[in-house]
């Protein structure tokens, strides 16, 4: 094997475009993937198939401008859906008899025109009207719901703060961070004037806050009874933020002062999640949780259990991964059906049980931040930064998906953070840009007799705005009878993102090295399949031999037996922080999935030292280098970006101008304690445009600047090294030692 | 009766039989008890102040008194209740004839002691907890609020200070909280004990909880600084508190349109009573309850949330028909007994149109010495005024201590039975108690929480001497010898000790008459009678006061009274007596026994103040003053009697409660015309102010201040005076006097009342 001509997906995620080819209707990519654009006609077909056969669905994904979706109003008329499957009209119904019916394409049914919707059809067969008719021509529209698809008025979009404000809380510089932020974006939080905003800070006790807008200032009223938490009034805890924004203000403005001389190390987290609650549940929103002291007082306190080494390797590993309380998932659960989600801010310096705390975001279609021994000084940026993402991002609220698709086939499970409400549906309270959800299929009848298969997701919510909608992509795909078809088209992406979606959970119920090895398994008797149906007509010998669709697949396998939800053991990862990324991973849309497994690694000593001016130098250094040692050069300075953050790397040997420049009086220093910031020359300004171009690229998390000199252990080692997936790092297999291995494995018994 | 009032004006104390029936059955003929109505610090403008500690008896402990005999040679006093010989120490070396320390003056019969003990100890602060009902109309709480900042106003810079308001729930404002206003808040149906109070109000954050012991105040296991969280000095509170009551919302919960507002005034003072408790156990602390209606929830209501279900009245507590009463009552004397084991006072202003509990608040109130005012609005000048008098502090100082203890010592033949008035027994059982107890009893030492220059014990004693052994020892050395002492925290903050000491002489057997007859006080008798008629109807069911007053009257005029047997007519009474029968009569008609005119809260209300006044004060409660204004003479007292009213008069009736200025019709169309305000009819104007002067100097020196009505004959107010005279003559009598008015009752007017007496008394 020639580690320099193997495969590598040094231009990112590369979208399959065949599909769209034959099928122009279809929805954008962004928005679903399937695994393979193949989809197999017989079960015995799914079964030779090994890798996922599924879909990953972004509903909300962020369009370029000039692609949004449009927004269909059918008014009067009424939505236009199948009698029978209830399927909404799309580009791939048919209209017949003159125009008077619509044949579904996923059940076939003949239905009728409604008069309003009525129009004439052309020689074609096409209706007249079909320039003026969004839901006919694309693949991706938004329909205006009437009162039918609500079951109370429209909710307003609606904030609420738990804040954890124990000693530990205060020191880190976490809440003046938090309160900060918030006042600086009460302007952009959607659906103005109708936005709601409560707060409630927690340390023993549970401080509520009186908003009332005709207050001068908030008033604080604290519950301390734990065992019996009630909320002290019966309004005015959750305000409309445009008539009482002066007491929001104040509040925030108080807030980090209100509580810097607390001694408190308690967390009453469980009553006081209660209580928000309590409070929430009459409307529904968004949770916004900041926490940073392991809850140790009332309902759903929690023990240090994640530092007991003695349980890894053995039956009982997968238990500290997942919630210690049932309290969690119940509440998870009551949250749910109250329309309420939750986003969990955790910034503990010691074990705080993310396994049990990030259930609530779990199952209520949030998401996890984690900042693991948050400084202000150091993490204050990325916190920031995230957060106003958090707030000012366009949300869905009060929703529900479900997928449809054709007849003999239907999806079997879902993966990601929604609750399920029924066999199809999925709960998802507040959902936005940066969520994504995987599933599989499978085939309900032996064979399947069309020639095309239909997909469509619709996404009820509520948008801030107040109008009730439905947002719909539908996607048409073949039908083959061929595996080879199958295999070749395939999505590495959409695979992937399944394959981390599934490895992740086993760890749930298994230990890591069993979800490693069951990738591996996967990857194997999917080559293993691909060769046999070429072994017969090519001599291959020793060959390795791979679709051209799948040869990223096994590199991707192995950064991702690599990653942090499931390399390695005890020692390979902090409890806290396995759990953390499981979290984030499992939400995470494909793009960012992929460069998260794959980071890029770009050198950049080189452009810093041209002279600036031309616009296309920066596209230049954007050229990806593979991820191992070799790739690094001593004398050079490299930026690994994997999407959460990035590591500027300092050879050994970089010209010590170069430092200089970029670092000022700081250049010698431990870089450990430096911080990147912009220098008074054209070097450093470069750099920084950089970054900040990297950032550009990638805005659903804040990428902070770690700085490294090569050969500073063991910082360089878990901060760069541990990133360089094709290395031999540790225990772990390098690139060419997994090939080898996965080779080996596909020619055993071929 | 000038001497009795001279009595008085020296020791504070006016007795109803100054000449004391000497034996147990003699006492027990006389009908009305022997007793002592005592203020115990009351004002002298020339009280000497002795800064040193007394001198006591190393017996029976009673302290170096005028009556005291001394051996000036021996430097030896005996002491008049045990006859123990005392040495008198070294710093005495000095004494002689001429050279007595002031204590042993024969006319510091009453005197005070100032250093007592720890000198180092700072003066304590006196603390005050408001106790904020926020179940009012927005009206009442704006008066409200107005009312307490300019208390708040008022406060001695150095006193400490704590808010609780409450409502459907209970809010402890944490004062100290400077950034923004800041509550803990309970729930106003469970009670909180003072351990969860402690640690749900994390006082155990800086300073971990004493695993044993009791917790009380700073020196015993709390932090300061977690006390100063919620008792802050006035001058550094101001502020905040004046912007927490700016803001102070109505109590926020819906009340469903049948029912009352969820109000949990037990709760909220249970929670006030234990944080005191804990904080500052021992020293002189009030807690000021403003309620503004009935407590509907927690251990403490009175009454359902249900509108449906009445307020319990007089009919309800007869028939035993009022299901929240006796826990309520319970609650409350639990927490008198708590308050008064901490030394704190519960004070209660009660503003609103219906009743709020002061019944089942009076246990409390009057227990640990509180003051009460009832008014029917936070906005009525009764309710402003009193609060304003509370803290005012300059010429009608209402001269508030706390604190109290106190003691009495006797002669060997004399036992207390009890006191009846503001104040609690702490249970010292000795010789000095009798078996029957009146009152609170069973001990020789009380609690006196709260108390002020004004309070007033009346004290019931009980002759046990069987009867006299030697008829020599009738001589004038026959003297019963009585010691009262007062601890208390003066407002100086200073721990002071008062002293008074009496000594009366007793008589026994035959021709002793004449002698208890000279020594009798009969306003001081009707008093102790008012007192002890309203004590038996709240403790003795089936009490028939009527029957009991009637008894005990006529009882005293056969014993007392000079006639030929059988001869109504020859019957008179010595002027010693000569007004006894009237002031039963009123006794009888008034709100103390008529209860079933007013409410149980106003019935509560009028007893515990009757219980904390001086005679004086008392005697026109139960019998009111008239005084005529006409242009024909000078202000002269008028008979209590419809009789007085005339249209060219103008009445003041002091009724206590209510003062009344009554225009004659006359006078009323003259002031209408606006002749006051021509030069030529300045007569007219002078007897109109005359009247409106005297009710402004009864008015500034009384607590509560009453309620003044101005009235013309004819007008509906009218009835304030019309309510309180006697009714000579009534739709049903012939007599019709002119210019006069008609009363419309059933009652008995005095004339047929008297008849009936001489008929009786005579038999
Ligand atoms: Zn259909
Ligand atoms: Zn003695």
């Amino acid at each position: 094997l020639d580690l320099k001509a193997l495969p590598r997906p040094l231009d990112g995620d590369v979208e399959p475009n065949s599909l769209a080819e034959i099928f122009p209707l279809n929805c954008h990519s962004r928005y679903l993937r399937l695994s393979t654009s193949a989809i197999p006609n017989s079960s015995s077909l799914v079964s030779r198939w090994h890798l996922p056969l599924g879909a990953v669905v972004c509903p909300l994904a962020e369009a370029p401008e000039g692609e949004e979706v449009p927004i269909v109003n059918f008014a009067s008329t009424g939505i236009i859906r199948c009698r029978r499957c209830r399927t909404y009209v799309n580009p791939y119904v048919t209209f017949t008899d003159a125009g008077r019916k619509w044949r579904c394409n996923i059940c076939s049914l003949l239905n009728d025109v409604p008069g309003d919707y009525f129009a004439q059809l052309d020689a074609t067969g096409r209706r007249i009207d079909i320039d003026q008719r969004p839901e006919l021509t694309q693949g991706s529209v938004e329909f205006v719901a009437p009162t039918e698809y609500m079951v109370r008025p429209p909710m307003p979009p609606l904030y609420f703060f738990l804040i954890d404000v124990s000693i530990s809380a205060i020191r880190s510089g976490m809440i003046e961070v938090v309160a900060q932020t918030i006042k600086s974006c009460l302007d952009e939080l959607p659906g103005f004037p109708r936005t709601q905003i409560g707060f409630i800070t927690f340390d023993s006790t549970i401080h509520f806050y009186n908003m009332k807008s005709s207050l001068t200032q908030p008033q604080m009223v604290v519950v301390s009874d734990l065992d019996d938490i009630f909320v002290p009034l019966p309004d005015d805890l959750l305000v409309n933020l445009s008539e009482s924004r002066s007491v929001v203000e104040t509040f925030l403005d108080c807030l980090p002062t209100m509580f810097q001389d607390n001694v408190n190390v308690e967390s009453a987290f469980g009553p006081a999640l209660k209580a928000a609650f309590m409070v929430m549940s009459r409307l529904g929103g968004k949770l916004l949780i900041f926490q940073n002291t392991l809850p140790s007082l009332g309902i759903g306190r929690l023990k240090l259990r994640g530092d007991d080494l003695r349980v890894y390797g053995t039956d009982k590993e997968h238990a500290l991964r997942i919630p210690e309380d049932p309290f969690y998932k119940q509440m998870a659960a009551d949250l749910t059906k109250f329309q309420i989600g939750v986003n969990v801010y955790a910034f503990s310096e010691k074990y705080t049980d993310i396994a049990s705390i990030g259930t609530l975001a779990k199952y209520t279609g949030g998401q996890v931040y984690y900042y693991p021994s948050f400084q202000a000084t150091n993490q204050g940026e990325k916190l920031r930064h995230e957060l106003l993402r958090d707030l000012t991002r366009e949300t869905a609220w009060e929703a529900v998906m479900r997928v449809r698709c054709g007849k003999g086939i239907r999806f079997t499970s879902y993966h990601g953070n929604f609750m399920l409400r029924s066999t199809d549906l999925l709960a998802l309270p507040a959902v936005d840009c940066d969520k994504a959800y995987a599933m599989q299929l499978s085939l309900e009848e032996t064979l399947l007799t069309t020639q095309t298969v239909y997909f469509q997701v619709a996404l009820l919510y509520t948008a801030s705005c107040g109008e009730r909608r439905i947002r719909v992509h539908t996607l048409a795909a073949p039908v083959v009878a061929d595996l080879s078809e199958m295999y070749r088209q395939a999505d590495t992406g959409a695979i992937v993102s399944l394959f981390s979606r599934l490895a992740i959970e086993k760890t749930l119920s298994h230990k890591l090295e069993d979800a490693r090895n069951s990738v591996q398994l996967r990857i194997v008797k999917a080559l293993k399949e691909y060769r046999n149906l070429y072994a017969v007509q090519h001599r291959l010998g020793g060959r390795m031999i791979y679709p051209e669709s799948l040869k990223y697949l096994p590199l991707y396998g192995l950064a991702l037996c690599k990653s942090t939800p499931i390399r390695g053991g005890y020692a390979d990862a902090y409890l806290d922080e396995r759990c953390a990324a499981g979290y984030t991973m499992m939400a995470l849309p494909v793009k960012k999935l992929l460069k998260l497994l794959y980071p890029s690694l770009i050198r950049v000593d080189e452009y810093l030292l041209k002279p600036s001016g031309q616009v296309d130098e920066l596209k230049n250094i954007m050229k990806r280098l593979p991820l191992a040692a070799e790739s690094l050069d001593y004398r050079g300075l490299y930026i690994c970006d994997d999407g959460f953050r990035f590591i500027i790397w300092f050879g050994r040997m970089l010209s010590p101008d170069i430092a200089m420049n970029l670092l000022g009086p700081d250049f010698a220093a431990e870089l450990s304690k430096v911080t990147l910031s912009e220098q008074d020359n054209e070097m450093s300004r470069k750099l920084v445009k950089v970054v900040k171009k990297l950032r550009e690229n990638d805005p659903s998390y804040y990428q902070i600047c770690y700085l490294v000199r090569q050969g500073e252990q063991p910082r360089e080692g878990y901060l760069l090294l541990s990133n360089l997936v094709e290395d031999q790092i540790g225990g772990t297999n390098g690139y060419v030692d997994w090939l080898t291995q996965i080779h080996r494995q596909v020619q055993q018994n071929a | 009766m000038a001497e009795f009032m001279d009595l008085e004006a020296q020791d504070g104390v006016r007795m109803a039989w100054n000449v004391v029936p000497g034996t147990k059955q003699e006492g027990s003929n006389c009908v009305v008890p022997i007793s002592a109505i005592y203020t115990p610090i009351k004002h002298y403008p020339n009280l000497p102040v002795l800064p040193y500690a007394p001198l006591r008896c190393r017996t029976c402990r009673s302290i170096l008194n005028p009556f005291s005999i001394v051996d000036f040679a021996a430097k030896i006093w005996i002491c008049p209740f045990c006859f123990q010989r005392n040495h008198f120490p070294p710093h005495y070396a000095s004494i002689s004839d001429d050279n007595l320390p002031a204590e042993l003056f024969p006319q510091y019969t009453t005197i005070e002691y100032e250093s007592l003990g720890d000198k180092s100890s700072l003066p304590l602060p006196p603390v005050f907890m408001f106790v904020v009902d926020t179940c009012i109309i927005e009206e009442e709480m704006s008066y409200l609020k107005s009312a307490l900042s300019q208390a708040i106003d008022l406060l001695p810079d150095n006193s400490l200070v704590g808010l609780i308001t409450f409502g459907t729930l209970v809010h402890v404002h944490e004062l100290g909280f400077a950034q923004i206003p800041k509550t803990y808040v309970f729930k106003g149906s469970k009670d909180v004990s003072k351990d969860q109070l402690l640690d749900q109000l994390n006082f155990f954050l800086n300073k971990p909880k004493p695993t044993a012991g009791v917790i009380a105040g700073a020196r015993d296991g709390l932090s300061s600084d977690t006390i100063a969280r919620f008792l802050l000095p006035a001058s550094d509170c101001e502020f905040a508190l004046n912007s927490v009551l700016e803001e102070l919302q109505k109590d926020p919960w819906p009340i469903p349109p049948d029912q009352r507002a969820t109000r949990c005034t037990g709760t909220a003072l249970s929670i006030a009573a234990n944080l005191l408790g804990a904080c500052v156990p021992g020293s002189g602390a009030r807690i000021m309850a403003f309620v503004g209606g009935p407590s509907t929830d927690g251990p403490a209501a009175i009454v359902s949330k249900n509108l449906s279900e009445p307020i319990r009245s007089h009919k309800d507590l007869d028939k035993d028909s009022a299901p929240h009463y006796h826990k309520a009552v319970k609650f409350y004397d639990t927490l008198s007994k708590q308050l008064v084991h901490q030394g704190h006072v519960l004070d209660l202003f009660a503003c609103a149109l219906d009743q709020v509990g002061v019944a089942e608040l009076k246990v409390a109130v009057e227990k640990t010495g509180g003051l009460v005012v009832l008014a029917e609005s936070f906005g009525h000048s009764v309710f402003k005024d009193s609060l304003r008098r509370v803290f005012h502090s300059e010429d009608y100082d209402l001269g508030l201590c706390s604190n109290g203890i106190f003691e009495i010592n006797c002669s060997k033949d004399i036992k207390v039975q009890g006191i009846i008035g503001p104040c609690a027994s702490l249970e010292k059982k000795g010789p000095l108690c009798s078996d029957t107890v009146v009152g609170q009893g069973n001990t020789s030492a009380w609690k006196m929480c709260g108390l002020d220059k004004a309070t007033t014990l009346c004290l019931i004693f009980e002759i046990v001497k069987k009867d006299i052994p030697d008829a020599t020892i009738q001589s004038t050395s026959n003297q019963f010898y009585f010691q009262f002492l007062t601890y208390y925290q003066h407002n100086s903050g200073q721990m002071r000790l008062r002293v008074t000491t009496l000594s009366r002489r007793w008589v026994a057997g035959p021709g002793s008459i004449q002698d208890l007859i000279s020594g009798f006080d009969q306003e001081a008798a009707a008093v102790v009678m008012a007192r002890l008629v309203s004590f038996k109807m709240e403790i003795e069911a089936e009490f028939d006061p009527i029957r009991w007053l009637d008894k005990a009257l006529i009882h005293i005029c056969s014993r007392f009274g000079d006639y030929q047997k059988d001869s109504p007519s020859s019957f008179s009474l010595s002027p010693r007596f000569s007004i006894f029968p009237q002031f039963i009569f009123h006794l009888r008609r008034s709100q103390f026994v008529q209860v079933f005119n007013n409410s149980p809260d106003e019935t509560a209300y009028f007893r515990m103040i009757l219980n904390r006044e001086n005679v004086t004060n008392s005697v026109v409660m139960i019998q009111p003053s008239l005084i005529s204004y006409s242009f024909h003479s000078g202000p002269e007292p008028a008979l209590l009697d419809v009789a007085a009213i005339a249209a060219d008069r103008i009445l003041l009736l002091d009724s206590y409660f209510t003062v009344v200025i009554f225009h004659g019709a006359t006078i009323a169309q003259w002031r209408k015309a606006g002749y006051h305000n021509q030069p030529e009819h300045q007569a007219f104007a002078q007897l109109l102010q005359a009247p409106r002067d005297d009710a402004d100097a009864i008015m500034k020196e009384r607590f509560p201040v009453p309620r003044l009505v101005i009235c013309d004959q004819h007008g509906s107010q009218a009835r304030f005076l019309l309510a309180k005279l006697n009714p000579s003559a009534t739709y049903n009598s012939d007599a019709r006097i002119p210019g006069g008015d008609i009363i419309f009752t059933d009652d008995v007017s005095f004339e047929v009342f008297l008849d009936h007496l001489q008929r009786l008394a005579v038999q």
